[in-house]
């Protein structure tokens, strides 16, 4: 990436041409956006094949085999043109490659875990880089001065404290780029990886003064100059955070009224981000502080303003741009070690520089965390301390630093770069390759990936509260009673200010997290649909999905007794409960993927309008087919807010779906059935945009009406399907029970139709996407392959109820059947759920009789799981 | 009451060692336990309305009815105590220590299911050793009274989500008549909650100087 030679000079108007040309060649007019086309291209074809390889980068971090590359490449460069080309130019670095990383890691940073820890991390940012910066700087300059050092380093005490200043900060890239991959606790990672970040404005500073100090030469430098740099040491870290904020600020307020202009939101966040960097940097104040506090603190509102679709492109775009960055500033860095013009060797100072950095480093931190563990909660143990001291990695910003450098006035910059280059090769591979064995075996405490539980977050928020409560009856204003202040600040005023009104209004922490659950569920749910038969990923939209699944769930309980077919037969070995996740996803697959758009829609374009098209309206549908199974259990409650509604009724059905016996009132089959759920048609649509609403009921609605994926059964696959469905309670997945079981409640085309037993056909088959085409002949197969004996209850009636209960009233059938699904039982309806449960067990005798007439291969799949499901049902009719 | 004018030599001791405080912050403590009492000897539920700042916190009716529940209060019976003395005082303040760095497995063990078992008590507002889904109910009908515009359904279904969630990790059947201890401590496995539950200012012996 050549710095821009301007716009090439079009050929002279030297000899006219000799004729209508039909092609011209004009690669001068292309060349630097071609090149850094390119060279992006390269770095990421490079990714692909460093990761074609799991076991290289899992023990290789990518960082190192960019270098490496990097290397390589620039041999080749230096090889073929002999001389070396493409360099890491600082300006380049500073103002493209860096703001994408920075702006990536603060707007994305966890801020509750981020301000716990403000304390530790700027004080390890702050004097832990001053600490590094003068020791390393004094220590080298003593080695000089004990004439250690080759005769032709000229520097002086100042020049090697330059040097000390660039050399000493912990780079935001390099440990960003190795400890994403190590994962440490998050304790661990924040304050190393805070650190970094925040040390920039010291970093910036001190380079700064120095360099001025330097230039100035030892003789010119007064008192007042020493106060400057402490003035101005405050004046470019909170000028910094300040403006940070100021852009953070305007951000969120501009994204407040985007409404109507969705398609640019994105824009928006990039942009005023780095304008706050450009700003920053115009007066020379710290632009990643800047970027980084304007990523935290805008991040909360702009994420309540914009659209679902919006976030996604954010989240999505700011990964693309810092990972891209990353890539191209290691691959650079090697290609810049390469060219040896630059370099100036002299083992002493490149040894001395190395110990001094390893050992000040860990120095500085023991003592640092000495007294800060007098202060912290959690105290920083031995490990800790470890670890931090070798995850202080150096990077490009180190190696940008010391090029801008002029070698007039520094006249050792020379070696100084070659330094920098080692330095930042040797932390970045050495330490990088030796820190993942490190922290395994040091036995650091990992970061468990769990995803957020409900009610963890629940907890959480009653932890605060009452932290906040007793410091308020202790009487000490401590860190939780601000914390809590500015809550409410926030709360009440800028939130407020900041925020559209349908957002604040349903602005609560418990609740997004509960709406994200939800809506993860539903997608993730939606997302496997096409996947049906890729069994092993299958998740139900269940709670369990997300929680370590224990084999016990009630949603496992519930699945159970459920019904499924087999689409799959190798999921018979793998999960004991998957039937009715199967039949479930399988159906929605059918109904999903079957889907004929009923209209032509316009083909319309619109640069400022993203228009549902064609395959959006088709998930649309797919998603709410599935929401609608989901709502299938809703009991018409009307306790909703009054805008947000259908936002929120949808996550209200979404969760009945699982509760319905949890509320208090009997789950009312009838009324749920009456309750339309095209009702719950504009919610989706509201998911994503408020403003779509209106147009889109109506619509869709229509399009509801059209085709419903109904196999009507025919008879003879009735008798088919309901011949091995006598075996219901059989856990094995292939067999497809008749019983009414909870599978089939929860689906969605049980609900609607009620009278309509849905059996997919083998016609059907015919229809059946050709990616499912083949299992689904198999589950046909492992069906029909199954011994049919005369069916114990055939006839419709069977179809439906299975259970004694149910038969015994047919007509409130869907009203106690939502009863049976639930095994999750409260007290009101123990009883109840006790006496529908006991009375499938005769299922459970029954499967054991019919067993001898399944296929050998099959029973011997069947029964290891069969054991403990009557487990379960006694433990349960104990109730 | 006798009116409080030293807190006496003795009962300082015993208070050091039962709740690991030290002097100055048992102390403040006791400096504050006056302020609130208004002198007196104990302390009533209605001295908590008296504290400004507590006003806005959604969850205080629990949190001061924590204070007061004889269980938390390492009392044989269980049940509500009516008015509450320094020790008492000190012991529900000792639910709040930070640990400490010399602290063994064993006895960070016993500190966590003390904290959890404070949590535990407060959302078992019944006293019978379980949290039933009415119970849960309340505590997130209360956590999300701050916010005027969810409705006490909205919170209802999110504790009936949480109430599955905990199902889904305890074992369904349990759960049927609510959340038990055991329960409650398998749901918290993997979050530590001893790098959460804490007030700082317990950790500082410089707190006398604030008053």
């Amino acid at each position: 990436m050549h710095p821009p030679a301007g716009p090439a000079a079009s050929p002279g108007p030297a000899a006219p041409p000799a004729g209508a040309e039909l092609l011209r060649w004009q690669w001068q007019e292309v060349q630097v956006p071609c090149l850094v086309a390119a060279w992006i291209l390269v770095a990421s074809l490079a990714k692909i094949v460093f990761h074609l390889s799991r076991k290289v980068t899992s023990i290789v971090p990518e960082s190192c085999l960019l270098i490496l590359l990097g290397l390589g490449l620039g041999g080749i460069v230096l090889a073929v043109a002999k001389k070396a080309k493409y360099q890491l130019e600082p300006n380049m670095f500073f103002l493209f490659l860096l703001p994408p990383i920075v702006l990536d890691s603060g707007y994305f940073m966890p801020s509750r875990l981020f301000f716990d820890n403000i304390g530790a991390i700027l004080t390890y940012a702050v004097v832990g880089t001053l600490w590094n910066s003068f020791t390393t700087g004094t220590a080298l300059w003593g080695l000089h001065q004990a004439g250690l050092m080759d005769p032709g380093v000229e520097a002086g005490l100042m020049d090697f404290l330059l040097f000390g200043s660039l050399i000493s900060a912990v780079d935001p890239v390099a440990v960003l780029a190795v400890f994403e991959e190590v994962h440490v606790n998050e304790t661990l990672f924040i304050i190393v990886f805070g650190e970094s970040l925040l040390n920039d404005a010291v970093t910036v500073v001190l380079y700064k003064v120095f360099n001025s100090f330097v230039e100035l030469g030892p003789a010119h430098i007064h008192a007042t100059d020493y106060v400057k740099g402490v003035a101005s040491f405050f004046l470019v870290s909170l000028g910094g955070t300040a403006v940070g904020l100021l852009f953070a600020f305007l951000l969120a307020l501009i994204t407040r009224f985007t409404k109507r202009v969705r398609i640019i939101e994105p824009l928006f966040v990039f942009l005023l981000a780095y304008v706050a960097y450009l700003a920053a940097e115009m007066v020379s104040l710290s632009a990643i502080l800047a970027v980084t506090f304007c990523g935290i603190c805008c991040k909360k509102y702009v994420e309540a303003n914009i659209s679902q679709k919006s976030r996604t492109t954010v989240k999505y775009t700011m990964k693309t741009l810092a990972s891209s960055s990353e890539t191209i500033i290691f691959m650079f860095l090697g290609m810049s070690a390469v060219d040896t013009s630059k370099w100036a060797w002299d083992t002493a100072l490149v040894l001395g520089t190395l110990l001094f950095i390893l050992l000040f480093r860990a120095v500085g931190v023991v003592l640092q965390t000495y007294v800060l563990n007098r202060f912290r909660l959690i105290p920083l143990d031995r490990i800790d301390q470890v670890v931090m001291s070798y995850g202080g990695l150096r990077g490009a910003v180190a190696f940008a630093l010391v090029i801008l450098l002029d070698r007039d006035k520094v006249k050792a910059k020379d070696y100084f770069v070659a330094t920098t280059i080692v330095v930042v090769f040797f932390t970045v591979i050495v330490q990088g390759l030796t820190i993942k064995p490190l922290v395994t075996w040091l036995k650091v405490k990992r970061s468990d990936h769990h995803k957020p539980t409900l009610n963890e977050e629940l907890h959480e928020h009653a932890f605060d509260h009452i932290l906040a409560a007793v410091e308020d009856i202790v009487g000490h204003h401590g860190y939780h009673y601000w914390r809590d202040k500015w809550e409410q600040f926030d709360k009440r005023y800028l939130s407020q200010l900041l925020m559209r009104k349908s957002a604040y209004r349903l602005r609560d922490e418990i609740w997004d997290v509960y709406y994200k659950l939800n809506i993860r569920d539903a997608i993730s749910f939606v997302d496997q649909g096409g996947h049906v038969l890729s069994a092993a990923k299958l998740a139900l939209p269940s709670m369990p999905s997300r929680t370590s699944m224990s084999e016990s769930s009630v949603t496992n309980l519930l699945r159970e007794s459920g019904s499924g077919a087999c689409l799959d037969l190798q999921v018979i070995d793998t999960v004991r409960s998957r039937r009715d996740k199967e039949d479930a996803a399988m159906h929605h697959v059918l109904r999903g993927s079957l889907y004929k758009p009923r209209r032509r829609y316009k083909a319309s374009y619109s640069r400022h309008f993203i228009s549902p098209d064609k395959q959006e309206r088709q998930d649309k549908e797919i998603f709410r087919q599935n929401m609608k199974r989901r709502l299938e259990t809703f009991k018409s409650t009307k306790h909703n807010i009054c805008s947000s509604k259908s936002k929120a009724r949808m996550k209200e059905k979404g969760r009945k779906k699982k509760d319905i016996s949890l509320t208090s009132d009997a789950p009312n089959g009838r009324t749920h059935r009456s309750v339309p759920w095209q009702e719950a048609a504009p919610v989706l649509v509201m998911v994503s945009s408020e403003e779509e609403e209106s147009d889109s009921s109506e619509t869709e609605r229509e399009d509801d009406e059209g085709i419903v994926f109904i196999a009507r059964a025919t008879d003879e696959v009735l008798q088919g399907k309901a011949t091995p469905g006598s075996l219901d309670v059989c856990p094995s997945p292939c067999i497809i029970p008749p019983s009414p079981t909870l599978a089939e409640k929860e689906l969605p085309w049980k609900g609607d139709q009620a009278d309509l037993a849905v059996y997919v056909s083998s016609e059907t088959t015919k229809i059946v996407p050709v990616d499912m085409q083949k299992a689904w002949n198999q589950s046909i197969s492992s069906l029909e392959s199954i011994a049919s004996p005369p069916g114990i209850e055939t006839g419709p009636q069977h179809r439906r109820f299975a259970c004694p209960v149910l038969e015994e009233q047919p007509q409130s059938a869907s009203q106690a059947m939502p009863e049976q699904i639930s095994c999750f039982q409260f007290p009101s309806h123990v009883s109840k759920s006790g006496r529908s449960l006991s009375d499938s067990s005769p299922d459970g005798v029954e499967q054991q009789e019919l067993q001898p007439l399944m296929a050998a291969e099959e029973q011997g799949r069947a029964l290891p799981p069969a054991e403990p499901r009557r487990l379960m049902f006694s433990r349960a009719s104990h109730i | 009451g006798r009116q409080w004018q030293e807190l006496p030599p003795g009962k300082r001791k015993k208070g050091e060692r039962g709740s690991g405080f030290t002097s100055e912050q048992i102390e403040h403590l006791h400096r504050r336990f006056r302020q609130l009492s208004r002198d007196q000897l104990t302390i009533r539920k209605e001295n908590f309305d008296s504290i400004p700042d507590l006003e806005f916190n959604p969850i205080r009716a629990k949190i001061v009815h924590a204070f007061f529940d004889k269980r938390n209060l390492r009392q044989e019976s269980s049940g509500l105590a009516d008015e509450i003395n320094f020790e008492d005082f000190l012991t529900i303040m000792s639910y709040f220590r930070p640990i400490e760095m010399n602290m063994d497995e064993e006895q960070l063990d016993r500190f966590r299911k003390e904290k959890l078992k404070f949590l535990f008590h407060m959302y078992d507002s019944d006293h019978d050793g379980k949290i039933t889904l009415q119970e849960y109910r309340n505590v997130v009908e209360e956590l999300l009274s701050g916010n005027p515009h969810l409705e006490k359904e909205s919170a209802r279904s999110i504790a009936d989500g949480a109430m599955m969630e905990a199902a889904s990790i305890c074992g369904p059947d349990q759960v049927y008549e609510g959340i038990t201890f055991e329960d409650f401590l398998k749901m918290w496995q993997g979050i530590d909650i001893e790098t959460k539950m804490h007030v700082r200012f317990l950790n500082m012996e410089t707190i006398a100087h604030c008053y």
